[in-house]
């Protein structure tokens, strides 16, 4: 009961969903911090560049049209006179802008670069330890070496064995064929219907806890 | 969705089956040339059950799932031309278990078919035949079917 309860509530309780969906928004972008900053700093560079496109055009253009002004002003260019004004304004608002914006490039770069920086020093202290873990490998291999177990299966039934992934399984078959007093010529180990040879082990054929080894007695 | 339901069932039949299956059955999903797993097509063998004719024989048996099991049962096929009154010359098993109209069930496991197809084998259903030589053999002339039988498991001999 406690549960549909719970289940109804968000139907009708907007203010419980919306943080749920902002949670989620921000979860991702956590999780990929380096590429969207990478895309900003992009994005914001390009415009940068717009802008600086878009000034030097409007500046010649206002030179010619203020000589022209001192001629016969043509009907159009009564028109365009609010435009200057206007532009100049707006050309002081643009170059307030570029500033803003490449001092906002500028410290997008400075992220970026100490983020480039943070993942190089990780990089290296990653790389640095898998290789010391790599140089640790054969002094801990006998203490941590996965261990499943398998059943090997005959006509009466399974029987149990705890056996290392990377052990070849030329010892199970040993140990088998002691417990049940048979010579191990005569058997044949298969998994999945496919014989099992001396040199495979449960890592080699993909096996899982559990899994049964069939014993055949050849005829 | 139906598709789904097929692919999640198959995983869990195949996860049931490598923890328990009766000795000497395979039953295993066909791997592609590209090394990936197709869910929906078996390669399995039943051997042939001990103390009956067809002993020794391992009969390699393809089971073929449609999008709509666990609803409908899968098609069972021995080889073509496969030697027993109740398998069709395509190789189908004809068996009630395995019948949409019948007896199939969605609660039979992939080991009840195999095993009742074992069962089968030794005890075909005269009522129900399905290839005319295994049928006539079995109703008239008991000796050349039990030779017949006895001839078939030899050319299906353990895999290993």
């Amino acid at each position: 009961m406690a549960e549909f309860t719970e289940e109804l509530e968000p139907l009708f309780d907007y203010s419980r969903v919306q943080p749920v969906n902002f949670f989620n928004l921000d979860d991702d972008e956590l999780d990929e911090t380096p590429f969207p900053i990478a895309k900003r700093t992009k994005i914001s560079k390009s415009e940068v560049d717009k802008v600086d496109d878009n000034v030097n055009p409007i500046q010649v253009l206002e030179c010619e049209e203020k000589d022209d002004d001192d001629w016969l002003p043509p009907p159009p260019k009564f028109s365009c006179d609010p435009k200057i004004l206007a532009e100049n304004s707006t050309i002081k608002a643009l170059r307030l802008k570029k500033q803003e914006l490449a001092s906002c490039a500028q410290s997008a770069e400075d992220v970026l670069r100490a983020v480039e920086e943070s993942v190089k020093r990780e990089l290296q202290s990653s790389m640095q330890s898998s290789l010391e873990a790599v140089a640790d490998q054969p002094s801990k291999v006998n203490s941590e070496r996965a261990k499943i177990v398998i059943s090997i299966q005959d006509k009466d039934g399974p029987k149990q064995f705890r056996v290392y992934l990377d052990d070849k399984f030329e010892r199970v078959f040993k140990l088998y064929a002691d417990k049940a007093k048979l010579d191990l010529q005569n058997l044949v180990f298969c998994f999945d219907g496919e014989k099992v040879g001396p040199q495979a082990t449960p890592l080699s054929l993909g096996m899982e806890d559990d899994d049964i080894i069939e014993v055949h007695s050849k005829p | 969705m139906s598709g789904g339901i097929a692919r999640g069932r198959l995983a869990e039949e195949r996860k049931a089956w490598r923890k328990n299956h009766p000795h000497g059955f395979v039953a295993k999903p066909d791997t592609l040339a590209d090394g990936t797993v197709n869910l929906m097509v078996w390669n399995c063998t039943i051997p042939g059950k001990p103390g009956t004719d067809w002993e020794g024989g391992y009969f390699p048996l393809t089971l073929h799932f449609s999008e709509d099991y666990p609803s409908k049962p899968p098609k069972c096929k021995f080889p073509q031309g496969f030697f027993h009154p109740n398998v069709y010359p395509s190789g189908t098993v004809c068996l009630s278990i395995l019948n949409e109209d019948s007896g199939w069930r969605p609660a039979i496991t992939v080991k009840q078919i195999l095993v009742g197809i074992q069962d089968l084998l030794d005890q075909p259903n005269p009522a129900d035949p399905a290839q005319t030589e295994g049928y006539h053999l079995f109703i008239q002339d008991a000796t050349e079917y039990k030779k017949r039988v006895r001839q078939q498991a030899k050319l299906y001999p353990p895999l290993v």
